[in-house]
């Protein structure tokens, strides 16, 4: 693993003259000839497409800049959404109506809930998507968003103004130049360049300067980003090789089914746009020890593997399988890349090595002993910007106006990318419109685990979202992402539509209704028993227990509830969500509650904000240590529960920093 | 600008959060976290010892040690005879108030006890209120900080707040690493790295198992080390001895360079033959301890190796001990040999040890220090008096014990000051506070056998793994991470 101190590049940042000559030239010749938009955002990936729509949803006159308008929404690398804390994600970026789950429903091939037995707090909801059709989706709907125009361009510049004086930053973003020299001027812009800053592709030994393959960098960009002054890290990442599918033996491997009938992604849909039956499978197979000889033999074929001696502590790509976990077989699933796709995406398979030999690796897998390889795997690397540098609205606290969100922060996968992009696009616009930032605690979503992580203690891997990274887990639940985040993303953010937050508040008032219902039918054990048979009720107990409590037997839902107790509550089994999430409640109650305590301690923290604008290293009557100054200066944290939660910052710091914020703020009051 | 400290509450937990939460059966509604109890009153000898308590639970734990008799009426002092609520184990006859937010110290629910100062009375009180349904001892300042959150603080009394934190810390770090020096120590961080392989492997089985090659029998291995670590924490909880082997007192720590008479001292405080005393530097190759009644104040004394480089590896490795041992003390009596004080063993002990302790201010309240010239004997009376860049320091001879007077007068302020002062971290709470945790991770695996869910199951590790992880330090996600991925092949 790198670090950034060691690696990462830092310019002691000035504004070039350039940058302010040209801003003031186009102010003091006063001609808007060059377009005026509010956002601007930069990149039409799953970061770009929620913010931009995102921003357009918040009444935001927004521009959404592409290389390419057809690669708007591409797949670049798995062809499938969601997963275990992804499809979480997706929830919540659902909840806030953002589009990846709606246009997952209507492109999927294979939907399937992952975790079913495991319990409903960390099931995954995840499907394989037809690449094309969930481009052409997700182009029909950014092309329709009303107060959105999409532009094509490449980005060369920022164009950057006089700082606001009531914020910090030593300069404000005011617009873009493009590579033709045309400028855009704008309110707030939002970079989500991906893997395109100083994007190198690679394979085997060959290095190519490229976003993705087949796509031109952003190098004037990054140069720009790095003169500012801010700290640039070096990621890496991998995709495999497709394979042509019908030149694999399907016959003779382990076939998958989807779910029947498949759960939707979105709140808003009771069902997906594909008949159960038309899904297709994902087969399984598993390398082999000849896999592992052609990577051990070949590494000094390898430059990407050779850099990646020190690389996550996951296991991206096949060599570094072989290379940490020797002697074992890996598992490969084939993967359908759409309805009429002639391609497999073998995932499992994420590889660098020169292309002739990816194709001999193959060769050695069952079931692809004949298997054409269409495109061979390939590296990228790519700059990313430390995170700590940005705010938890996702705007740089070195340059006012400017936000980043997806790869450019240091995460990967399509998930991360789309709810840092909704959040961007939400806070982008209230920044034009001067709403205060909109940010979601830890305590409400993986979104706000997913930013705090980030902005508070940075990433040197790229950053993946799991459960485990979430100490509220079972409150912040795919069933409930609805009641966490709709109604304040109604009222606060402004981006949920009339029709969401009325379908959201139904079902809120519905289950507050069902569950004071349950509670009030109380029956003694041996009744209950009676009237349940199948439930282990143990009759030995005399005191009455309530429905709710009988609920919470794994064997009992609400259908078999009602059959014992039909009114009143024949009438909550009619929504098969309304029950299904009646019963999650009962199941998660004792330890929700458990776990309130330790959420109001955190949202205690959280509500004690620390100034913007304070000099941890020269600040006078505080004692710090120069670690905890160092730490504090770097990530800037926005409260006091932010700070606690970066090492090396102890509790003696952390009183001494309130005791100065008091002490500050009484003097201020005098 | 920034929004003030005082006018914003804790933004309410939205949506179904809460929805099931306000009909809690037995514990109070939840509104203000957990309910916190301490000692407040000094360690030292005292007639009555002050417990508090913070928090929603104040009220039910007040009744619930009081047989469940009515609360005493608001801010007035009534007698009751305490008990523990679960064994009804009478404890004491003690004075009992009680304060209901936010009229009180925290702004809070409080109440206090106090109760005769006892050693066993005070454990005993101690031990029950860990006891009361959501109830946990204090953390380093938690009291105070519940004040200045609530507003209930003034600007002065603000001012000493950091120092305070400070102080609990730095003993409390000290506090923890004596008790983690021995074999309770190693049995913690054992129990900790298993809870933690665990939980990891828990996760690792939520998180990756469905697409990745997971071993099958990944739980089968977690149920077994899970029980084995419940027999383990259960055995350890009901063998009381074991809890004695946390030891009290000030800790009171003779150092100094080699052959400076530190054996000899330490006899001469103890009062017994507990350390062989020779001309021969270097006699002292052990940290030797004693308990002993210091100026009236309860101690540990320990006799350490002199410090000196360049020796035999048993002579060296007593040095390596000494310095840890330094590292533990709540006050060091430095000695030094007054008529050898231009030696380079001297100045080596003077630089490293003595004037870094002694240019930090007490209000730091990192360790205390006694600089003692012995061998007071062996100077002629009009030799050339000591160079005015020695820190301030006490005369004495162990040999005529000229000097022990005024040294034992010293350590009385010494002692007075660390043990009058509840940052010390007083060892009864220390042990109420450790069987607190090893108990709740006990009944923490309990919920992970129970639970079927297994987020449920998961979280029921957490909640042990953060118990334990209060003793031992450490306990954040990135370990989990690492284990996974230690353990695991995982990843596409």
């Amino acid at each position: 693993m790198f670090s950034l101190q060691s690696c990462g590049r830092r310019v002691a940042g000035s504004l070039t003259k350039r940058h302010l000559l040209l801003a003031r030239f186009s102010g003091e010749s006063g001609a808007p000839r060059s377009p005026h938009f509010d956002v601007v955002v930069i990149g039409g990936g799953h970061a770009g497409t929620e913010a931009a729509a995102a921003a357009a949803r918040c009444g935001s006159r927004t521009l959404l800049l592409t290389h390419r308008v057809d690669t708007i929404g591409q797949m670049s690398c798995n062809p499938s959404f969601g997963g275990i804390g992804k499809g979480h994600l997706m929830r919540e970026v659902d909840a806030l109506d953002g589009l990846c789950s709606r246009i997952c429903d209507q492109s999927g091939v294979h939907y399937k809930v992952l975790n079913q037995r495991k319990g409903p707090a960390v099931r995954g909801l995840r499907a394989q998507i037809d690449r094309k059709l969930y481009k052409q989706n997700m182009q029909k709907e950014i092309l329709n968003t009303p107060l959105l125009t999409v532009q094509e361009g490449a980005v060369e510049d920022l164009i950057l103004t006089e700082p606001e004086p009531e914020h910090t930053g030593k300069c404000r973003a005011s617009g873009v130049v493009l590579v033709d020299g045309s400028t855009i001027y704008a309110e707030s812009v939002i970079l989500t360049t991906g893997t395109f800053l100083r994007g190198m592709v690679i394979i085997g030994l060959e290095m190519n300067p490229a976003g993705r393959l087949g796509d031109q960098p952003s190098i004037g960009l990054a140069q720009t980003l790095e003169k500012l002054g801010f700290v640039v890290g070096r990621l890496k990442t991998g995709t495999p090789p497709r394979i042509a599918k019908d030149s694999i033996n399907f016959s003779i491997l382990n076939k998958h089914m989807p779910d029947n009938p498949p759960i939707p992604f979105s709140f808003v849909n009771e069902t997906v746009w594909i008949k159960p039956e038309d899904q297709l499978p994902c087969y399984l197979t598993h390398t082999s020890p000849r896999v592992d000889e052609i990577v051990l033999e070949n590494l000094h074929l390898n430059s990407h593997v050779k850099e990646t001696t020190r690389g996550p502590r996951y296991c991206p790509s096949i060599e570094s399988k072989v290379l940490r976990f020797p002697n074992r077989v890996h598992q490969v699933w084939l993967e359908p890349e759409g309805m009429d796709s002639d391609l497999i995406y073998p995932q499992g398979l994420s590889v660098t090595l020169p292309a002739e030999l990816q194709e001999k690796m193959i060769t050695c897998i069952r079931g692809l002993e004949k298997a054409k390889m269409i495109q061979p795997g390939y590296g990228v690397q790519y700059d990313y910007l430390d995170p700590r540098q940005i705010t938890p609205s996702l705007e740089t606290r070195l340059v006012q106006r400017l936000f980043f969100a997806g790869q450019i922060n240091g995460t990967t996968g399509y998930e991360e990318a789309a709810a840092q992009g909704v959040i961007a696009g939400i806070n982008a616009s209230h920044r034009v419109s001067r709403k205060p930032p909109f940010v979601i605690s830890r305590t409400e979503g993986y979104i706000g685990v997913l930013i705090d992580d980030l902005t508070t203690l940075g990433t040197n891997e790229p950053y993946r979202m799991f459960t485990s990274r979430v100490e509220f887990r079972l409150s912040l639940r795919p069933d409930n992402a609805d009641s966490r985040l709709t109604f304040r993303g109604y009222k606060e953010a402004g981006c949920v539509s009339q029709q969401r937050y009325e379908r959201a508040s139904w079902m809120k008032s519905t289950l507050e209704e069902g569950i004071s219902v349950l509670k009030s039918i109380e029956f003694s054990h041996a009744k209950w028993k009676k009237l349940i048979p199948e439930a282990s009720i143990s009759i030995v107990k005399s005191l009455p227990i309530s429905a709710l409590d009988v609920l919470k037997y794994e064997e009992v839902d609400m259908k078999l509830l009602a059959k014992a107790v039909p009114e009143p509550l024949k009438k909550y089994t009619e929504c098969r969500e309304l029950a299904e999430r009646l019963k999650i409640e009962a199941t998660y109650e004792s330890a929700a509650f458990r776990q309130q305590q330790e959420i109001e301690e955190v949202q205690r923290d959280e509500a004690l904000q620390l100034p913007k604008d304070l000099d941890y290293l020269t600040l006078r009557d505080v004692s710090l240590s120069q670690e905890a100054r160092e730490k504090l200066h770097f990530s800037r944290p926005q409260t006091i529960g932010a700070a606690s939660r970066i090492p090396g910052v102890t509790p003696a710091a952390i009183i001494n920093l309130l005791r100065f914020v008091k002490t500050t703020q009484h003097r201020r009051a005098a | 600008m920034w929004r003030g400290l005082w006018t914003l509450q804790a933004r309410a937990a939205r949506g179904l959060l809460r929805l099931c939460s306000r009909h809690g059966s037995g514990v109070p509604a939840p509104g203000s976290g957990a309910t916190i109890f301490a000692l407040s009153s000094g360690q030292g000898r005292c007639g009555v010892a002050v417990i508090r308590t913070s928090g929603p639970a104040s009220g039910p734990a007040l009744r619930g040690l009081t047989a469940g008799r009515d609360l005493p009426p608001a801010r007035s002092a009534s007698l009751r005879l305490l008990s523990d609520p679960r064994s009804g184990e009478p404890l004491d006859r003690a004075l009992v108030l009680w304060f209901p937010g936010p009229q009180s110290f925290t702004g809070e629910d409080c109440a206090e006890f106090h109760v005769h100062g006892g050693f066993a009375v005070v454990s005993g009180v101690l031990q029950a209120l860990g006891g009361v349904p959501g109830l946990r001892p204090a953390e380093a300042g938690e009291f105070t900080r519940r004040a200045f959150a609530r507003g209930k603080l003034s600007l002065t009394e603000v001012e000493g707040l950091a120092d305070l934190i400070h102080a609990e810390t730095e003993a409390q770090r000290r506090q923890a690493l004596r008790q983690l020096d021995g074999e309770l120590g190693r049995l913690c961080h054992d129990w900790a790295e298993t809870l933690t392989t665990a939980l990891a492997h828990v996760e690792a089985y939520i998180d990756f198992s469905e697409d990745d090659n997971l071993e099958e029998d990944v739980l089968e291995r977690v149920d077994s080390s899970v029980r084995g670590l419940e027999a383990a924490l259960g055995a350890h909880l009901r063998d009381a001895r074991r809890g004695q082997r946390l030891r009290s007192g000030a800790h009171v720590v003779v150092a100094g360079p080699p052959n400076a008479g530190k054996s000899s001292l330490v006899n001469l405080l103890s009062r017994k033959p507990v350390s062989i005393v020779s001309p021969e530097p270097g006699t002292t190759r052990d940290v030797l301890e004693t308990p002993v009644d210091l100026a009236g104040f309860p101690a540990l004394l320990s006799d350490t190796a002199g410090l000196r480089e360049g020796v035999g590896p048993v002579e060296q490795e007593g040095v390596r001990r000494a310095r840890a041992r330094l590292e533990q003390a709540d006050l060091i009596l430095a000695v030094l040999d007054a008529s050898d004080l231009t030696s380079p063993s001297s100045c080596n002990f003077l630089d490293s040890v003595v004037a870094h302790l002694a240019t930090q201010s007490t209000n730091e309240s990192s360790q205390r220090l006694l600089l003692v010239l012995n061998k007071l004997d062996l100077l002629s009376s009009e030799g050339p008096g000591f160079s005015p860049d020695l820190p301030p320091h006490l005369l004495l001879s162990c040999l005529t014990g000229e000097g022990l007077e005024s040294l034992l007068e010293a350590l009385r302020k010494e002692l007075a000051a660390l043990c009058g002062d509840p940052s010390t971290g007083p060892p009864l709470l220390t042990r109420a506070r450790h069987q607190h945790h090893l108990q709740a991770c006990l009944d923490a695996l309990g919920h992970y056998k129970e639970a079927r869910d297994l987020a449920l199951a998961a979280e029921g590790l957490r909640v042990a793994r953060g118990h334990l992880a209060r003793l031992t330090g450490g306990g954040g996600t990135e370990e989990i991470l690492d284990v996974i991925f230690r353990d695991f092949c995982v990843g596409k």
